[in-house]
C-alpha cells in the first residue's frame, strides 16, 4: 500500500525498513509501525476472529483497547500488536481461528449466535452430569483466546527499575507536559509516562490550529522538546501505567525500543504525588455490526493517515457525535481521501467552521443522523445510515466506516489510586469528585476540549503537585487557577448513542462478542446493577479490560431501566490496567547462587554440583550406585569433603554470653576451652531450628565465641538473635563469617596420618582428642581452627580456614593423602553415612512439629537456666509428657531383600502414623536401613511398620525398628 | 508490598528491604509467674488492630538492625518516626 508521505505529523522512517512474518510471507515494516500498523500497510484487514462466534475483526481504536488485534507474536499468545512495534523477523499468527483469519472454519458459529443467549454457559451443558466434561472440552478448545504451547520458554531481556520521584505524571499529552513543565520549573524531580512511544496526546496527530498561535502538533512538539530538555524530568514512552498503591507507588510496563537495551521492562515508581492526565479514549457508537473489520474510531482513522501515512479507505464513511470527527474527515479529504458521507448525531451544535468547511468541500453532511448497520463480508463493503428516529434511512458504499459517539476519560489511573467517580450529565463522563491525598487530575479527563484549557490545566496539577511536595508556589496555584476559569470549561458531550437497532449483532463488548440483546436478556433475567450484568454477560472481562464497554454498559443498563438511575456508577476497575506478561512481573534473573573457594577443583576432579539452598555443592564424585565407592573409601581410608557452606559466627561483648543462653537450649555458660559444644536452637514452641557447636576463643576470660550454624539456617542467624535480644540493651557484637571462612571435612580412619604430615601441632589421639578443638597451622603458613568431631561416624576433623587458604589447604590434604589414597567424597555419600550413625539433619529427620526431645536430643537443653528466658524452654516443658508426637526412630526392612523405601513416604495402618525421613542401602550393614517420625505407639523396638511407597498401587512394604545407632553404636570409630 | 519504612540507621528505604518482626508485645515475661496458657498468649496471640499500632521490623538488606515504629494497619503508613534501635 501506497503510504503518505511528507506529512510533519509522521512517526515513521520507511527508510529504516525491516520484515515481520505473517502466513507464510515476509511484510515490510517501517521503523514507528507497530505491529497492526505494518499489517495494515500490507492490505491485512482481518487480524483475528472473535472469542464465542468466530466473528472478523480488524483494527479498531490503535491503543489496545480491544482484543480485536490481538495476536500470537513469536509463540506468545494474546499480544496487542497495536501497542507493540514492529521488530525484525517477528513471526505473528492470528488467533482463535481454524484455518485462517480471512476463511475460518469455524465462521459458522456467527450464525448459531441465537441458541447463545447471555449466561448459556452457566446453564446448559450441567445437565446430565456426564455431559459437563465433554462439552467443557470442546467449548474450551473453540472458543478462548490465543494457544501457549505447554513447552514454550519466552525470550527477550526482562528489565525491571525502581526509581523514586517528587511528582509522578501519567500522561504525556498536552495537559500532562504542561505538569510535568510546571513541577520541574518548581525545582522537583519528575517522572513522566507515556504509553504511547511519544508524547504530545491528541495535539500530536492534528494540524487544526492552536489558539496560542500555530498548529496543534506543532504545539506537541515544541512543548515536547521543553519536556526533554528540562533536567529534572525523565521520561519514559511505550510506557502504559499498570496500577497506582497506596501512599502514591504506580508501577508501569515499558515496551523497549530499538535502541532499548531491553524488549520490556517492568517500573515501579514511588512518587510523592501523582497527576493522572491521561485523556480520553473515544465511545464506541452501538449499531448493527459494529465491529465489523472496516468499521473503526475516529482517532484510529485520523492516526492512521496523520501517523502512520495510511489511508483507512478508498471510501471513507464518518458517523460521529463530536467535532473532532468532522475535523478528521476534513482532515482525510484534505490528505486526498474520499470521503462518502458525514452522519453527526448532533442536531446542533456544531462548529460552524467546521460544517461551513464540510459544505465547501461537498462532502454530504446529515445532522441528526447515525449509522445503523455495517454490510458486506466479511469485511466492510456498505453502511447504512438513518435518523436518530429511524424514520428514513440512506445506504452507501463503502471500505471504512469511521464511528464515535463521544469520548470516555481513561479513569484507571485514578480508579486505582483510590479515587471516587461520579456522573456527570453536561459532559456525559465520569469525573472525580474525591481524590486521594497528592493525587490530583488535569486535562481532558477533567471534560475539558480547549487546548489552552487544557495546558492550564496541566500547569495547575503540575503546580498543586509541587505544592504538595512542599514547594511554596501558592501565588502560580492562583493564577493558574484565575487563568484556568477565564478559559473556555468542559465541553458538553454525548452521553451515550445506541442507533435506532434491536441488538442483535450491536456489541457493546468486543472482547466477550457480548450484544446489546445479551445485556437486555440478563437484565430481562433481572440483573439490574452493572457490575452484576458484567459478570453474567462477561461484558468487559476480555483482555481490553473493559476499554470498549467500560462506559457504555453502566450508561446503557441506567438508560434502559423502568426507573432509570439518575447515578450510574461505572463497574470497578483493578490493577493491571493494561495486561502485562509475567515474564515482566519476573524481571530480571534475581536467583543468584554461590561457589565456595573450591568449587572448581570439585568440578575438575568430576564432582557433579548441584545447587542446595543459596549454594552450589558437589552431590556425588564416583560413579557408582548410591555414591558406594565414596562411602567405604571414608569407612575404610579417609575422604574430604567441601563443607564451606556451614554458617559460621563470631559473637563476642560482656554480653555475649548471655545473647547465647537466649538462644540456645544448653547451658552456654559452660563452655570449656579447647573444647567443643555441641548445641541446639528451638523456636518458641520447642521445635528444633538449628545445630551446631561453639568454641570459646582467645584467653579463658574473653566473652569471644565461634559458632556454627547449619548452611539452611546461615541467612537468618544474626536475624535471630538479634530478634530475640531486641529488648534486653545487652552488649555483643554478632559477625556473619560464613562466606569469610571455608570447611574442609577430613574423615576415615587415616585421617590422622594425613594430618600428621602437615600440621604443626600434635595432632595425637591424647593432645588432640575428641571434640577437641585447636588452632594451629598447616605448613608453617595455612592458619587453621581445627575441631574434632564425628558428623560422619569416623576419625573426622573439620579445618576452618579463611576463604582465601582454602584452596591452598584442599592441595596441601589432596597431596598429602594421596599416599593413603584419599578420595573426595560428596552430598550423596555423607547423608548414607552420617544416617547409619542416626546423626539428623534439620529438615530432612525434623519438620515444623518436631522439637528437640522427639528426636532423642533432651540432652541438650538445659532446664536449670530459667532466668535466661531461653526461647523454647517453656515449650519444651510442657511437651515433655505429651502424648501423640511423632517420635525419631530407626528401621531396618522386614524382609531383608527389600530396598530401602522413598525418603518421604508415609508410614500407615488405617490411617498415616508417620513417614520415612531418611533410607538408603548401607554398606556398612549390607542392608537397607533408615530414619522415621512415627508416633510413640509404635517406637518399641520390634515394631513393624507398613510403608507406603509413592506408586506401590496398594502394595506395602514392611519395616521393623531397631536401635539406632546403626553403625558403630558406641562411637569408638569417632574416638580412636 | 507498596510500604516504605524509616529505618533509624539507613533513614526512609523501600518495604522490601525488611523483614516484619510482629506487634510490640514488650519483653519476655517472666515464666515462673505464667500459666501455660498465658505463656502461649504471649508467643502467639495478636492484637490485630486496625489503626495505628507499634510494631518491629528488620533492616534485612540493609543494616541488620531490629526497630519498633509506629504504622497505621489501614494505610500502611507511618506515622511517627522509628524508635532507637535495639543495639547489639
Amino acid at each position: 500500500m501506497n503510504r503518505l508521505t511528507h506529512l510533519p505529523t509522521l512517526r515513521i522512517r520507511p527508510e529504516s525498513r525491516r520484515d515481520i512474518h505473517y502466513r507464510g510471507k515476509a511484510h515490510p515494516a517501517a521503523a514507528g509501525d507497530t505491529i497492526a500498523t505494518a499489517l495494515y500497510a500490507n492490505g491485512v484487514r482481518i487480524f483475528g476472529r472473535s472469542l464465542k462466534y468466530h466473528r472478523p475483526r480488524g483494527l479498531y481504536s490503535l491503543d489496545g483497547e480491544c482484543g480485536n488485534t490481538t495476536m500470537a507474536v513469536d509463540g506468545v499468545p494474546n499480544v496487542r500488536t497495536e501497542t507493540v512495534p514492529a521488530r525484525a523477523g517477528m513471526t505473528v499468527k492470528a488467533q482463535n481461528v481454524v484455518g485462517s483469519a480471512e476463511r475460518d472454519l469455524l465462521g459458522f458459529m456467527d450464525a448459531l449466535s441465537f441458541a447463545m443467549p447471555a449466561g448459556f454457559y452457566y446453564k446448559t451443558m450441567h445437565k446430565p452430569a456426564p455431559v459437563w466434561p465433554l462439552a467443557i472440552n470442546r467449548i474450551r478448545k473453540q472458543a478462548g483466546l490465543g494457544a501457549i504451547a505447554p513447552d514454550f520458554e519466552i525470550t527477550g531481556v526482562f528489565d525491571e527499575l525502581y526509581p523514586r520521584a517528587d511528582v509522578c505524571v501519567v500522561g504525556g499529552g498536552p495537559a500532562g507536559m504542561c505538569a510535568a513543565l510546571a513541577a520541574a520549573e518548581a525545582g522537583l524531580r519528575v517522572i513522566l509516562l507515556e504509553a504511547r512511544p511519544w508524547m504530545g496526546g491528541f495535539f500530536d496527530y492534528r494540524a487544526a490550529a492552536h489558539p496560542g498561535g500555530g498548529l496543534l502538533h506543532e504545539r506537541a512538539r515544541e512543548l515536547a522538546d521543553q519536556v526533554e530538555k528540562a533536567p529534572t524530568i525523565r521520561v519514559f514512552t511505550s510506557a502504559a501505567m499498570t496500577g497506582a498503591y497506596h501512599d502514591n507507588l504506580i508501577t508501569a510496563v515499558q515496551q523497549g525500543g530499538d535502541d532499548d537495551p531491553f524488549d520490556s521492562r517492568y517500573l515501579q515508581i514511588r512518587a510523592g504525588a501523582m497527576v493522572a492526565a491521561t485523556g480520553c479514549i473515544e465511545r464506541p457508537l452501538l449499531f448493527e455490526n459494529n465491529e465489523k473489520p472496516g468499521v473503526m474510531q475516529v482517532g484510529c482513522a485520523h492516526r492512521l493517515a496523520r501517523t502512520w501515512g495510511l489511508m483507512p479507505g478508498e471510501k471513507i464513511a464518518f458517523s460521529v457525535g463530536h467535532d473532532l470527527g468532522l475535523e478528521a474527515a476534513l482532515d482525510l479529504a484534505e490528505l486526498g481521501g474520499r470521503v462518502v458521507c458525514v452522519a453527526d448525531i448532533r442536531e446542533d451544535g456544531q462548529d460552524p467552521a467546521l460544517a461551513a468547511a464540510l459544505a465547501e468541500r461537498r462532502i454530504p453532511y446529515f445532522k441528526g443522523w447515525v449509522a445503523t448497520e455495517a454490510q458486506g463480508r466479511p469485511t466492510l463493503g456498505r453502511a447504512v445510515f438513518s435518523t436518530i428516529t429511524g424514520t428514513v434511512q440512506k445506504e452507501f458504499s463503502c471500505d471504512a466506516l469511521v464511528a464515535s459517539a463521544g469520548f470516555t476519560p481513561v479513569t484507571g489511573p485514578l480508579n486505582t489510586a483510590g479515587a471516587k467517580l461520579a456522573y456527570d450529565n453536561h459532559t456525559g463522563f465520569f469525573l472525580p469528585t474525591d481524590l486521594p491525598p497528592k493525587t490530583h487530575a488535569a486535562g481532558r479527563i477533567m471534560g475539558l476540549q480547549d487546548p489552552l484549557s487544557l495546558e492550564t490545566s496541566g500547569r495547575l496539577a503540575g503546580l498543586r503537585a509541587a505544592a504538595d511536595c512542599g514547594k511554596r508556589v501558592d501565588d502560580a496555584v492562583r493564577d493558574a487557577e484565575a487563568a484556568l476559569a477565564s478559559q473556555p470549561g468542559p465541553e458538553r458531550g454525548c452521553k451515550l448513542v445506541t442507533a435506532p437497532v434491536k441488538g442483535k449483532k450491536t456489541f457493546i463488548c468486543f472482547d466477550e462478542d457480548t450484544t446489546l440483546k445479551n445485556v437486555k436478556q440478563a437484565m430481562a433475567q433481572g440483573f439490574d446493577v452493572p457490575e452484576l450484568i458484567k459478570r453474567f454477560t462477561a461484558a468487559g472481562t476480555g483482555p481490553g479490560q473493559g476499554g470498549i464497554p467500560g462506559h457504555n454498559l453502566p450508561l446503557f443498563v441506567a438508560q434502559t431501566q423502568a426507573s432509570p438511575d439518575k447515578h450510574p456508577r461505572p463497574t470497578t476497575v483493578r490493577a493491571p490496567l493494561v495486561p502485562p506478561l509475567l515474564a515482566e512481573y519476573a524481571g530480571t534473573n534475581h536467583d543468584m547462587s554461590k561457589r565456595t573457594p573450591v568449587h572448581e577443583s570439585q568440578a575438575a576432579a568430576g564432582g557433579k554440583m548441584e545447587r542446595i539452598a543459596v549454594w552450589n555443592r558437589a552431590r556425588v564424585f564416583s560413579k557408582s550406585k548410591g555414591a558406594k565407592a565414596e562411602i567405604e573409601n571414608v569407612r575404610t581410608n579417609v575422604g574430604m569433603l567441601d563443607a564451606s557452606t556451614l554458617g559460621k559466627f563470631r559473637i563476642f561483648g560482656p554480653d555475649a554470653v548471655k545473647a547465647l543462653q537466649r538462644v540456645y537450649a544448653g547451658d552456654m555458660t559452660k563452655i570449656p576451652s579447647k573444647r567443643m559444644k555441641y548445641a541446639a536452637m528451638c523456636n518458641d514452641d520447642g521445635c528444633l531450628l538449628d545445630d551446631g557447636v561453639i568454641v570459646k576463643q582467645g584467653d579463658a576470660g574473653a566473652n569471644d565465641f565461634y559458632f556454627t550454624a547449619s548452611t539452611g539456617r546461615a541467612g537468618q542467624t544474626v536475624e535471630w538473635i538479634r530478634y530475640h535480644a531486641k529488648y534486653e540493651n545487652w552488649d555483643f557484637h554478632l559477625v556473619n563469617l560464613t562466606d569469610a571462612y571455608g570447611v574442609i571435612n577430613l574423615a576415615g580412619p587415616n585421617a590422622r596420618k594425613v594430618l600428621e604430615k602437615v600440621a604443626d601441632a600434635d595432632v595425637s589421639n591424647d593432645a588432640f582428642p575428641f571434640m577437641g578443638y585447636r588452632e594451629f597451622t598447616v605448613n608453617q603458613t595455612i592458619p587453621v581452627r581445627a575441631m574434632r568431631l564425628g558428623f560422619v561416624g569416623e576419625l573426622s576433623y573439620e579445618f576452618h580456614v579463611p576463604s582465601s587458604w582454602m584452596q591452598a589447604l584442599w592441595d596441601v590434604l589432596a597431596e598429602a593423602g594421596a599416599e593413603f589414597g584419599i578420595q573426595n567424597f560428596g552430598l550423596e555419600a555423607q547423608n548414607t553415612l552420617r544416617m547409619e550413625k542416626g546423626h539428623v539433619i534439620i529438615g530432612s529427620e525434623s519438620e515444623q512439629r518436631t522439637n528437640l526431645l522427639d528426636l532423642g536430643l533432651g540432652f541438650l537443653w538445659d532446664r536449670n537456666k530459667p532466668e535466661a528466658k531461653t526461647v523454647g524452654a517453656v515449650a519444651l516443658r510442657q511437651a515433655e509428657h505429651q502424648k501423640g508426637r511423632l517420635k525419631l526412630v530407626g528401621f531396618r526392612m522386614a524382609e531383608p531383600a527389600d530396598r530401602a523405601p522413598k525418603d518421604g513416604s508415609p508410614i500407615v495402618d488405617d490411617r498415616i502414623r508417620g513417614y520415612v525421613c531418611t533410607a538408603r542401602y548401607s554398606h556398612a550393614l549390607d542392608m537397607p536401613v533408615g530414619m522415621a517420625l512415627v508416633e510413640d505407639e509404635l517406637t518399641p523396638e520390634g515394631t513393624r511398620l507398613s510403608i507406603f511407597e509413592d506408586g506401590c498401587e496398594g502394595n506395602l512394604i514392611h519395616g521393623e525398628i531397631v536401635s539406632m545407632p546403626f553403625y558403630d553404636p558406641d562411637g569408638k570409630r569417632m574416638r580412636m | 508490598m507498596s510500604l516504605t519504612l524509616t529505618c533509624p540507621i539507613c533513614g526512609e528505604r523501600n518495604g522490601y528491604e525488611f523483614r516484619y518482626g510482629g506487634e510490640d508485645k514488650g519483653p519476655r515475661p517472666d515464666r515462673a509467674r505464667l500459666t501455660p496458657e498465658q505463656w502461649c498468649d504471649y508467643v502467639h496471640m495478636n492484637d490485630c488492630v486496625a489503626g495505628v499500632q507499634k510494631e518491629w521490623w528488620f533492616h534485612r538488606d540493609g543494616c541488620g538492625a531490629w526497630f519498633t515504629t509506629h504504622r497505621d494497619t489501614r494505610t500502611g503508613l507511618e506515622t511517627d518516626g522509628p524508635d532507637n534501635a535495639a543495639r547489639t
